[in-house]
């Protein structure tokens, strides 16, 4: 594997990992820009269509035929968001030229279709054009709807806008139905606009093969944008609330669910990463062994860690009556963290599992990409081995250290109406 | 031992096959250049088994629905600790899933794979069952029943498959109901367990930076001979009518989702691999975003990117799925019916059946990109008899007339059911 990043000029960077063993090529090209109630759902309709069609492939049809002709090759735009910050992308990717029947050159196609749709959408210089439009922003409005269906995350994301109030990740990357309902073509278009001159640009590309023409073609593609972009800070730290604050609400669902939002001031990401590993990110956790096997208060109870906003939630599926009993254990369980109350052998455990998913990143493209992706975001591109010996060099006491300084900040409850 | 090398003529790619004298088949893929491994034990039993005999029996055995898949839940506990305690040591990321004909046990992992294959031959092999254990277990699954109600998505397949099938077990639920799994006790389970756990009756499947002789030596060191008792599956008379149009349910949801089925008529192994290629191609030609009925669908605001179609097929059933989210699927099921009325009048493009048929062979290639990919392909060939790079090879030799007689003899208007679940 060979892993290699250039920076270009105003502030876009293109990094290229090419590995033999791949049978596919595959490019993303990200956009990130700050989190902003006013923007987020302009950003994500002007990126959003740029996958539907572009100036040679003026409609979906047309540049479906296309995309399928070639071996089914998938082109896809998507948002995300990590901490305040909002991720637009477009990516592609399609079977490597070695397995076309036909010897058809994919690769510079798929290029063609990827550049076009970038450089030059189909739009009339001032709006997108209107069909391509309204498929997109119907897309998003659906998609903001549809939050509500799965429990789970709808309940992560309404804990999150609790403890994030007032800071932009307290948004959905997709903006508010209100938002994104008055999106026009125009306002749209002219996120879009900005978002090629002042986002900051990373471009991944990821095949079995180095090739020198491609490299060029991106590097000349975008040289030619007028840029006028600032660095972006992809950390930044919620604040503690005074006091923790409860909130709840009741849907018409059969189990409750319950979150717990930690804050935390420690810049000792690794021992954190380990905490949460210990705690309850495994089926060897405290957590799962105590609050779901040992207690059976909960059917799923994890915990997962934000470092962007320097924040871990714990979340679980409940029954009403075991709430009170659950957060009780679940804080206690930290508490027992806190004494040092913790084996070796759970050390050694959660090492070694982070040892398993850091060697196995290097065998999908989508992992490569993420991969060196956060390390960008972290300002510290190093590979999984090195990061590996981080871990490694964690102490117990260090742990230690990284639990007493999660404070819990909120808790969010979703209840079944049948309960009351 | 039978073992053999089994290569695909259109990619290269190969594994191999090993019959077992412990009676288990065996597919091994060794994968240059990746690091990770991806491992499945899997016993081709599942939710709709749940009538049974052995040749020696003269009656069948009927069991409570959920039985497999809470039997996949307490085989993860040993006599003396708990299977996730073994594989912590390991570093190995294991799970397990109950589907409707099959119950794997899988693990993944980029270092120590032979000690977590050695675990994982050795738990599924030894079960241990207690009463106080089955009935903490009911509780747990409880939980886990009341969950997937929530999941509006899950709802809506299940209520499908209600309004398709008459008596076929593959319309209930997987985990079974509260008071399905309540019936269930540990000499039921043991029952269970020695029917469908005979290496006979299983597959092993490991993919990735392995080697085939170190697993090969493991699988000598763990697996326990199993005698062939002849097993044998039945299944309730299934008539070939739905058993009604529609069916919806209220739940808290954004914009309505619907699954619109069309029952179609069950097959077996090679028979059934060629007619779920044929009903692929004619799914990617009905929800082909460069058909017109497609463009008028989505003009019309009745579908979004979401729409899309799939096969789902097993022992006893077949049908063809689309689904997405509407705020009219009515208008979405009759603008499918009109347009295979249309393609069984007209006929079928030569030019959209070769592109779809290329897209779908461009599909097939980035499967094999894949170690949980490849692992998976290779478990269900194992389980359907067939060989595992058998689907490229079917699909080479597709024609647009065996795409066109699937639409047209099973895709008839008659044999359609649509569910719907929709916010208050």
């Amino acid at each position: 594997m060979k892993y290699n990043r250039q920076e270009l000029a105003g502030n876009i960077g293109f990094s290229s990992v090419v590995d033999p063993k791949f049978k596919t090529n595959s490019i993303v090209i990200r956009f990130i820009t700050e989190m902003n109630s006013e923007t987020s759902a302009d950003n994500a309709v002007g990126v959003g269509v740029l996958s539907s069609s572009n100036s040679r492939y003026k409609t979906l049809a047309q540049l479906n035929e296309k995309l399928s002709s070639l071996y089914g090759a998938s082109f896809s735009s998507a948002v995300k968001k990590r901490g305040d910050i909002q991720i637009l992308s477009v990516g592609a990717s399609w079977i490597n030229n070695r397995y076309a029947i036909d010897g058809e050159d994919i690769t510079s196609e798929m290029l063609d279709i990827v550049c076009g749709s970038v450089f030059s959408p189909n739009a009339d210089g001032t709006r997108f054009d209107e069909a391509s439009f309204r498929i997109t922003k119907k897309d998003l409005l659906d998609k903001i709807e549809s939050e509500i269906n799965n429990k789970r995350g709808y309940a992560l994301s309404r804990a999150s806008e609790v403890a994030f109030r007032g800071e932009p990740a307290e948004n959905s990357c997709y903006g508010t139905k209100e938002s994104a309902e008055a999106v026009t073509s125009e306002s749209a278009y002219s996120a879009y606009k900005k978002l090629l001159k002042e986002a900051q640009i990373e471009i991944f590309y990821i095949a079995p093969e180095e090739s020198e023409k491609v490299q060029e073609r991106i590097v000349k593609e975008f040289s030619v944008l007028e840029r006028n972009s600032a660095g972006r800070s992809f950390v930044s730290p919620s604040k503690l609330k005074s006091e923790t604050e409860r909130v709840s609400e009741e849907l018409d669902v059969n189990q409750s669910k319950m979150v717990l939002s930690f804050k935390t001031d420690s810049d000792d990401k690794y021992a954190l990463k380990l905490l949460s590993m210990i705690y309850g990110e495994t089926p060897v956790s405290k957590l799962f062994m105590n609050v779901r096997e040992k207690m059976s208060l909960c059917y799923y109870c994890a915990s997962r860690l934000v470092s962007s906003k320097k924040a871990l939630f714990v979340d679980s599926g409940v029954e009403k009556s075991n709430i009170e009993k659950a957060e009780a254990e679940i804080l206690r369980q930290l508490d027992e963290i806190r004494a040092g109350n913790f084996t070796d052998d759970e050390l050694t455990n959660a090492l070694v599992s982070i040892e398993n998913a850091l060697m196995t990143i290097g065998d999908t493209p989508s992992s490569y990409s993420m991969w060196y992706f956060e390390r960008f975001c972290e300002g510290n591109i190093i590979t999984p081995e090195q990061q590996l010996e981080e871990y490694r060099s964690v102490t117990r006491e260090r742990i230690i250290e990284a639990s007493k300084s999660l404070k819990l900040d909120s808790v969010y409850l979703m209840l079944n109406k049948e309960a009351k | 031992m039978e073992k053999r090398i089994i290569t695909s003529p259109k990619t290269g790619d190969s594994c191999v096959y090993v019959k077992h004298p412990s009676g288990l088949d065996i597919y091994i893929c060794e994968m240059p250049g990746f690091s990770s491994v991806e491992a499945l034990f899997g016993t081709k039993y599942g939710s709709i088994n749940t009538m049974f005999k052995m040749k020696e029996d003269s009656e069948y055995t009927v069991v409570p629905e959920g039985i497999a898949h809470f039997l996949e839940h307490k085989l993860f506990e040993n006599e003396d600790c708990d299977v996730f305690e073994l594989y912590a040591k390991t570093g190995a990321s294991a799970n397990a899933f109950t589907s409707f004909d099959k119950t794997c046990y899988l693990f993944s992992c980029s270092k120590n794979y032979l000690e977590s294959l050695e675990i994982l031959l050795d738990f599924v092999q030894k079960p241990y069952f207690t009463k106080a254990s089955v009935d903490k277990e009911q509780g747990i699954i409880g939980q886990e029943i009341k969950m997937t109600n929530d999941n509006p998505e899950w709802r809506v397949f299940f209520n499908m498959l209600r309004a398709m099938y008459h008596n076929h077990p593959v319309k209930i639920d997987i985990a079974g109901t509260v008071e399905s799994i309540a019936q269930i006790d540990a000499e039921l389970l043991y029952k269970c367990y020695n029917t469908f756990y005979n290496l006979n009756n299983m597959v092993l499947s490991i993919a990735g930076n392995v080697k085939a002789d170190e697993v090969l030596e493991i699988c000598d060191k763990c697996l326990r001979a199993c005698e062939d008792k002849g097993l044998e599956t039945v299944f309730p008379e299934e008539p070939e009518e739905i058993v009604q149009a529609e069916l919806r349910e209220t739940q808290p949801v954004g914009t309505p989702i619907f699954h619109i089925g069309y029952k179609c008529k069950p097959c077996d192994g090679r028979e059934r691999l060629k007619k779920v290629m044929e009903a692929t191609i004619a799914c990617g030609i009905l929800t082909d975003a460069s058909s017109e009925m497609y463009q008028s669908l989505l003009e019309k605001g009745l579908i979004n990117s979401g729409f899309g179609a799939e096969v789902f097929s097993g022992d006893g059933y077949f049908s063809v799925i689309f689904s997405g989210e509407s705020t009219s699927p009515e208008e979405v099921r009759d603008a499918l019916k009109a347009e295979i009325s249309r393609i069984t009048a007209e006929g079928m493009s030569e030019s959209d059946f070769q592109r779809i048929k290329k897209s779908t062979y461009g599909l097939l290639i980035r499967e094999l990109n894949n170690v949980e990919a490849v692992a998976n392909l290779m478990i269900n060939a194992g389980m359907d008899k067939v060989s595992p790079f058998e689907t490229i090879e079917i699909l080479s030799e597709m024609k647009v007339s065996d795409c066109f007689e699937f639409i047209k003899n099973e895709l008839t208007g008659d044999k359609v059911v649509m569910s719907v679940v929709e916010g208050e």
